[in-house]
């Protein structure tokens, strides 16, 4: 788009001008947001940017949800985020506090946008740092609450706990022991929507990253893998002696019971269970607990051939050998740089055709 | 709080009504000394005097010297221990100095009453506890901190004493006064968790956990109540599995029974407890337990197996077998059980291949004779055959005895073919 054209589409969005006018430039900026060009241009004029957090705003409901969505079309673009933290430096805190608001009829669309923005590591750390500990207390306490917003569902608050548990940061505030965040998320993953149950199962395989904690999540405190195990395991019936080494949660389960529809959520789920297993003690703990049972018959029931792969990677783990003395902790081998190289070429061989069976 | 006055008017033996220094009912920590000031000239001249009288005369009021000690005990000031009920007609001079103790504005004497309650709750004395602690919240005073604190003590007391419901309803009331009380919180999270409503244990805790995210109970209560939470839906599982596994195991047994044909004796309606449902009265005849408790059921191959019940009229004995299988023959039983003599048998005359075996049909009061070589299946399937609760039951005989004849001759008897 014309540098010149956006400035005349900025003198349409000023507040003095009629309001049937703004809404059509407006109702064209949102189809220009559309393509990445568009998003290209409209991020190199600062003022323009400044103008629809204004809007976004505005009285108007019409106005303000087209604002919004030219907001969630930005954002979906990673190259736009430095630009847009950059020129409109009032953009991340007008829309957490927007947000947190319980009435704001845009609660979805700023939540989807905001997930948008944390994905970047770079725009994430700014993100973090304007959230505070409080802020993502709030985050929390609005995802876990049964309707925090009547108009909004906030289920990308999920998938946003998920972006931001990407850092450091992010994790410590998830694993904090002195507080009771992590087992106020498991109850989630049996209920709400896909994009709910996947950001927190996001953000559940983010922290299984950090093996200093996975004593503490297999532990009483937390205790998390049935709740990682239970949306993967079916109504099948075990015997009584296999039951009893099933986690309770995992026990007599009805024989309709069904299991997390999501293949990208299954997938993760497992990838979480393998990565307790980094540590000897885990994978003891995951052993002990009737795993097996539960990938055996999620192994026999799953059609999708990459979670089906992600099931054998777990089995191999679970009835495989112990690694050798020294590599006991398999987050802390360094696998050296032409193995590493040669292992993700075969991953993405494995993968391959893969990829145009499920198209 | 009117500030207790301390008496100089003492005598040696005799201790005056009016109130000492004390600090809290029941716990006289302290009295002041009657202090003599020699220089007093007067003072003492009269005290002289007061003195001189008892020689004449005794004193009023003074302790028997019998049972001085006990009545020593009695004196506030000399009492070990206060009494947990004070009786004004028994003991005005401490109901006096209780009514001193509690009085002033609503809100100070619900404060007295708290600490009180306090006391008794340190020593454990939880009923007391409570009677104080109601006390202090009859005041209906306006200090909503200090009501929410007496229903949070009283709930303590009374979850103590295991009066869950109780404790959960003051806990609960101490909530409403102030919504963000910890002790509240934690109290009533534990009384959920005694009552096993973990759900709401859970959401107990959570609410406290926004105010005090770091509160080690509330974060140990709600792992608590999660645990136990997940356990008994586990329990409530298992059963509902259980009641399944029964229930097709009881159709299973019930189409085994169609399928064979078999016949089970109904009791005549009114005789016992009345069966509604019809369908399931087969059954229910069929597992109604006989003395060992043993009952009819399905092997893996889906074969009957009966408690079936032999009685031998001649000498009024019986023998149970608790698991019969369908397919076996009378006579394979017999020669095991009559491998040896049994006691009873004197005459030598019950052995495997002198028996007859026979049931009985109650309706048309006949007998019918069964082939030892017959399985059970054969003999149950019988068109007069009826069992009858739960176990079939065969009469067994010594071949031609006399017993036989003689308990057969007034009977209507279908014997098999002779051989």
């Amino acid at each position: 788009m014309d540098p010149a054209l956006c400035l005349e589409l900025l003198s349409f969005l000023k507040p003095e001008t009629r309001a049937d006018v703004r809404a059509q430039a407006l109702e064209y900026i949102l189809g220009v947001s559309g393509s990445p060009e568009g998003r290209q241009s409209l991020c190199a004029e600062p003022r323009l940017l400044c103008a629809l957090l204004d809007l976004s705003t505005e009285q108007s409901p019409h106005v303000a949800q087209d604002a919004h969505h030219v907001l969630v079309n930005l954002t979906s673009d990673c190259a736009a985020h430095r630009a847009l933290l950059a020129h409109v430096p009032t953009l991340l805190p007008s829309m957490l506090s927007r947000l947190r608001d319980p009435g704001c009829p845009f609660a979805d669309s700023i939540c989807t946008a905001l997930c948008n923005l944390s994905r970047e590591e770079e725009t994430c750390q700014s993100f973090l740092r304007s959230l505070t500990q409080e802020g993502m207390c709030q985050l929390l306490d609005m995802l876990c609450a049964p309707k925090y917003n009547p108009r909004a569902s906030l289920d990308y608050l999920g998938p946003l706990l998920c972006n931001l548990t990407q850092l450091p940061e992010g994790r410590h505030f998830i694993l904090d022991r002195n507080r009771c965040v992590v087992q106020r998320l498991l109850p989630y993953l049996q209920s709400g929507s896909t994009v709910r149950r996947g950001g927190i199962v996001g953000t559940l395989r983010n922290c299984c990253f950090s093996h200093r904690d996975h004593a503490w999540l297999l532990g009483d405190d937390v205790d998390l893998l049935p709740f990682l195990l239970l949306p993967l395991a079916g109504g099948e019936e075990f015997t009584e002696e296999e039951m009893e080494t099933l986690p309770p949660d995992l026990q007599y389960l009805a024989e309709d019971k069904q299991r997390e529809a999501d293949p990208d959520i299954r997938k993760m789920l497992i990838e979480t269970v393998l990565l307790l297993c980094a540590t000897a003690d885990g994978r003891r703990l995951v052993k002990q607990r009737g795993t097996y049972l539960v990938m055996r018959e999620l192994h026999s029931w799953e059609r999708e051939p990459c979670v089906k792969r992600a099931c054998e990677k777990l089995i191999q783990m679970l009835i495989g050998e112990e690694p050798e003395a020294g590599l006991e902790n398999l987050l802390e081998v360094t696998v050296p740089p032409d193995l590493e190289e040669t292992l993700s070429r075969l991953d993405k061989e494995e993968e391959g055709p893969q990829g145009t069976l499920v198209q | 709080m009117m500030t207790p006055q301390v008496s100089s008017r003492v005598t040696p033996t005799h201790v005056s009504v009016e109130p000492f220094h004390v600090t809290a009912l029941g716990a006289w920590r302290a009295w002041n000394p009657l202090i003599m000031d020699p220089t007093d000239q007067e003072d003492d001249h009269v005290m002289d005097q007061f003195m001189e009288k008892f020689k004449t005369q005794k004193y009023m009021g003074a302790f028997n010297e019998d049972t001085w000690e006990e009545e020593f005990d009695k004196i506030p000031m000399f009492m070990k221990k206060a009494p947990s009920e004070i009786d004004p007609q028994k003991a005005p001079d401490l109901a006096c100095l209780q009514s001193i103790l509690f009085d002033g504005s609503p809100e100070e004497q619900a404060k007295s009453y708290k600490d009180e309650g306090n006391e008794y709750f340190k020593e454990k004395a939880y009923k007391q506890a409570i009677t104080s602690y109601t006390e202090g919240i009859k005041k209906n005073c306006n200090d909503q901190e200090l009501n929410a604190i007496l229903y949070t003590n009283r709930a303590a007391a009374q979850f103590y004493l295991g009066n869950y419901r109780s404790a959960l309803n003051d806990a609960t009331a101490a909530r409403k006064l102030k919504p963000d009380h910890l002790k509240a919180l934690i109290r009533g999270a534990l009384c959920y968790v005694e009552i096993k409503n973990y759900t709401e244990a859970v959401e107990w805790c959570d609410e406290g956990l926004k105010v005090y995210p770091n509160e080690k109970k509330l974060l140990e209560t709600r792992a608590k109540a999660d645990k136990l939470l997940r356990a008994a839906e586990r329990d409530v599982r298992k059963m509902r599995h259980a009641e399944k596994k029964k229930q097709a195991q009881k159709e299973s047994l019930l189409s085994a029974l169609k399928d064979r044909g078999i016949r089970i004796h109904q009791q005549p309606p009114g005789e016992e407890d009345e069966q509604e449902e019809g369908i399931l009265l087969p059954f229910d005849t069929l597992s109604s337990e006989n003395a060992t408790g043993a009952h009819v059921f399905q092997d893996e191959n889906g074969r009957l197996n009966w408690p079936v019940l032999f009685l031998y009229p001649e000498h009024g004995q019986t023998d149970f077998i608790s698991a019969f299988h369908e397919d076996s023959r009378f006579i394979d039983h017999l020669n095991t059980m009559f491998a040896e003599s049994p006691p009873w048998d004197e005459d030598q005359k019950y052995y495997a291949d002198s028996l007859e075996v026979y049931f009985e049909d109650e309706e048309s009061q006949t007998f019918y004779q069964v082939n030892p070589e017959a399985t059970l299946l054969e003999a149950v399937q019988h068109r007069r055959f009826r069992v009858k609760a739960g176990t079939p039951s065969f009469l067994i005989f010594a071949k031609k005895s006399t017993f036989c004849i003689d308990y057969f001759s007034s009977k209507k008897v279908y014997r098999l073919p002779s051989a």
